[in-house]
């Protein structure tokens, strides 16, 4: 029983690595903007979808392109929809950016058909190793790789660039940096195209794991909310805790009580709120108040 | 004598106010008869209305794609036209069996509509037939498998297309069974899945063997590593499944990322051909019970024309949800015409005598259940796949005889439906 609760413990931390990197770009989009992006999964599906189309087409290198374009399209959508919604009430960018994710869907299913579209990971990364009663499989190492590298590179990108501090300042007061003679409109929809550009790279990593339907999103999307719920909004190191922590508990509960393993991590996020009602590492943000 | 007064303040007295009357209703018969047919004929070119509730988001939804296009297909054919009057499908969608249950009162109440199809999985079909039971209005299940809709949910308004997931078993089981008789079954927590459980459960233990594991599993999980560690370690001789649509394809990619495929056979019943072409040729692995193949040597010529209908018009072969989708709506339609009115009674009756020959059978829906019987395929995967579509190795058809497919659908002696009135 030891070793397939070590070998679960381990699985639950891989997977959890996957979430935060679906969840991270959620994290980010509310921390800096104050959206809380309900077409966050939809990007996430974008992504998978582009990394489709261009391996269908050019193979696994071209789909190295689809978080970027991912990206691209993040940026035209804040462009052209998000950035009317900054300062006003926080519904409102609720049900803008719900209505992008119905769109987004509706759009996948004309262009690609409602059936699911078989994408695999690239052959050199098919196989898994053993450690023990561990198993890991080579493309999940590289999704940790992946993750762990992207989320290193954020955190260096704001705390050590200037460009990170304008965000972060921009977060904070963006008035003040836009007193500073800073071009606030532009780097928030750099902000919004990063966090986009992450939803299309977990979807563009999840796709051979998960089956690319119009519709994954859903599966997206419910996982995400809940790890920014419990490591508090907008913080970057909750939202990696958070993820590793639905991820163990969710494996845990399949080993143990596995028809209950859908429900374990909204009743993690319920037991987390009633003790830290801001999640894990929230805090209080004046602008949200 | 009593006058009446208009607004001109011309008064108009009894008697002219009678023949006046008398003279609009006789201009209007007249009208409808003679010169002006069209006023009369204005209820008789109504369309016929047709509901059709298929998903249009959620889990179920690829497939779903597939039931309503072969749903409208079988209108198509007929050149959009009933009883002589042009009809028209109204399609609503199911995103829960909550939505499933109030698009069905919407179609009926709203719509008018004459008949139903739909229910992409059991829960929604169970929640439909409920409502078509209280309107008193045909309902044709054309996808779900378990086995109280035609069970202990029976009702005189609602017949069935898919064979019950006891059916299914009953052919699938000897063959997993012959592999190996410790199992492991990983079924979805809902109806289809739980029927699944239990049938399977009950032959293996019937038949000497023994259950080592088994998970419900809740629908649209997005990651099986963790129940596929389960099951490795639990070392069985055969995976039973019983999770459907997407949530199949999910699981096969990962079974086959975690090395299981071709390490221990994995079998499920009722597979819907769209769910092992979402899974790709490197993961496509299995041995299952599939309802019909587009490659099927023995498909009637009628449905031959309609797999050739579907791919000139949409580009890609017709599925089993595409005919099932089909033949659910032929038969509505069939029966519609054949009882020579919209009247519910008259369409139910029609549907309890509709036939439809496949080969030496007539495939028709059983009077006791409605439930719709017929032979189902056994197919494993080819091993290696080179056309995007072909995935099926067809193993078998059955059951052979029609005694045999009697003795597979159970007696009404064994059935649960305690069938009501009209």
């Amino acid at each position: 029983m030891l070793d397939m609760i070590l070998s679960q413990a381990v699985n639950g931390l891989v997977l959890g690595f996957l979430y935060v990197l679906i969840a991270i770009g959620l994290s980010i989009i509310f921390g800096m903007l104050g959206i809380v992006n309900f077409a966050h999964g939809a990007f996430f599906a974008i992504g998978a979808y582009l990394a489709f189309a261009l391996n269908r087409q050019f193979g696994w290198g071209a789909a190295l392109l689809a978080p970027i374009l991912t990206g691209l399209i993040g940026v035209v959508v804040e462009m052209v929809l998000i950035r009317w919604l900054y300062g006003k009430e926080p519904l409102l960018g609720l049900i803008l950016t719900f209505a992008l994710a119905l769109l987004v869907e509706a759009i996948l299913r004309l262009v690609f058909g409602g059936a699911p579209v078989p994408f695999a990971a690239p052959k050199f990364l098919a196989g898994f190793a053993e450690y023990g009663p561990i198993l890991i499989t080579k493309y999940r190492m590289f999704v940790l790789a992946v993750t762990v590298f992207v989320l290193v590179a954020f955190w260096a990108f704001l705390a050590f660039t200037p460009y990170g501090r304008i965000i972060r300042a921009g977060s904070r007061d963006p008035e003040m940096v836009g007193l500073m003679g800073i071009n606030l409109p532009i780097v928030f929809s750099g902000v919004f195209g990063i966090g986009c550009l992450l939803a299309g790279l977990g979807g563009m990593l999840a796709a051979p794991l998960w089956t690319v339907t119009p519709s994954m999103a859903a599966g997206a999307i419910m996982p995400a909310f809940v790890i920014v719920t419990i490591g508090g909004l907008g913080s970057y190191a909750g939202a990696i805790v958070a993820g590793l922590l639905v991820g163990i508990t969710t494996a845990m509960t399949i080993q143990f009580q596995p028809e209950w393993s859908g429900a374990a991590m909204y009743i993690l996020m319920a037991a987390i709120l009633l003790v830290r009602p801001r999640g894990l590492f929230g805090e209080k943000w004046e602008r949200f108040e | 004598m009593t006058e009446t007064t208009i607004a001109s303040g011309r008064k108009i007295g009894r008697r002219s106010l009678l023949l006046g009357s008398a003279g609009l209703a006789a201009t209007s018969f007249g009208a409808s008869r003679l010169g002006m047919p069209y006023i009369g004929n204005a209820a008789a070119a109504e369309p016929i209305k047709i509901g059709m509730i298929w998903a249009k988001t959620g889990s179920i939804v690829d497939q779903a794609e597939y039931l309503a296009q072969g749903s409208m297909l079988a209108l198509e054919q007929r050149n959009k036209t009933l009883l002589g009057r042009p009809a028209e499908i109204v399609w609503l969608d199911e995103p829960n069996p909550q939505g499933a249950q109030q698009s069905a009162e919407r179609l009926i109440g709203e719509q008018k509509v004459v008949g139903i199809v739909g229910g992409a999985l059991s829960s929604f079909a169970l929640a439909i037939s409920s409502v078509a039971k209280k309107a008193k209005i045909p309902y044709i299940a054309a996808n779900a498998a378990t086995g109280d809709l035609t069970g202990k949910s029976c009702n005189k308004y609602t017949f069935r297309v898919q064979p019950p997931v006891d059916v299914h078993a009953r052919i699938l089981a000897p063959y997993c069974a012959s592999i190996g008789k410790k199992w492991y079954l990983l079924t979805a927590s809902y109806a289809f899945g739980q029927d699944i459980k239990k049938a399977f459960n009950d032959y293996i233990l019937a038949n000497g063997g023994t259950v080592v594991g088994a998970d419900e599993v809740p629908v649209g999980t997005p990651d099986y590593s963790s129940f596929i560690l389960k099951i490795r370690a639990a070392k069985p001789d055969v995976v039973i499944g019983g999770v459907a649509a997407s949530d199949l394809t999910t699981f096969l990619k990962q079974w086959n990322e975690l090395g299981m495929k071709g390490k221990i056979p994995f079998a499920e019943i009722s597979v819907g051909n769209t769910d092992l072409w979402g899974v790709g040729p490197e993961a496509a692995d299995g041995l299952f019970t599939i309802t019909w193949w587009y490659k099927d040597p023995n498909n009637t010529p009628e449905e031959q024309t309609m797999a050739a209908a579907y791919e000139k018009k949409y580009s890609r072969p017709a599925a089993d949800k595409t005919w099932m989708g089909w033949l659910g709506m032929k038969s509505l339609l069939d029966s519609i015409e054949m009882a020579k009115t919209t009247e519910p009674a008259a369409i139910v009756q029609a549907l309890e005598t509709w036939k439809y020959k496949r080969g030496d059978i007539d495939v028709g829906y059983r009077p006791f259940d409605h439930q719709m019987t017929g032979r189902l395929l056994v197919a494993g995967i080819h091993p290696n796949i080179t056309d995007k579509w072909d995935y099926f190795d067809v193993k078998a058809e059955l059951p052979k005889t029609p005694d045999d497919i009697a003795k597979a659908f159970g007696s009404q002696a064994d059935s649960t439906c305690k069938m009501d009135a009209l």
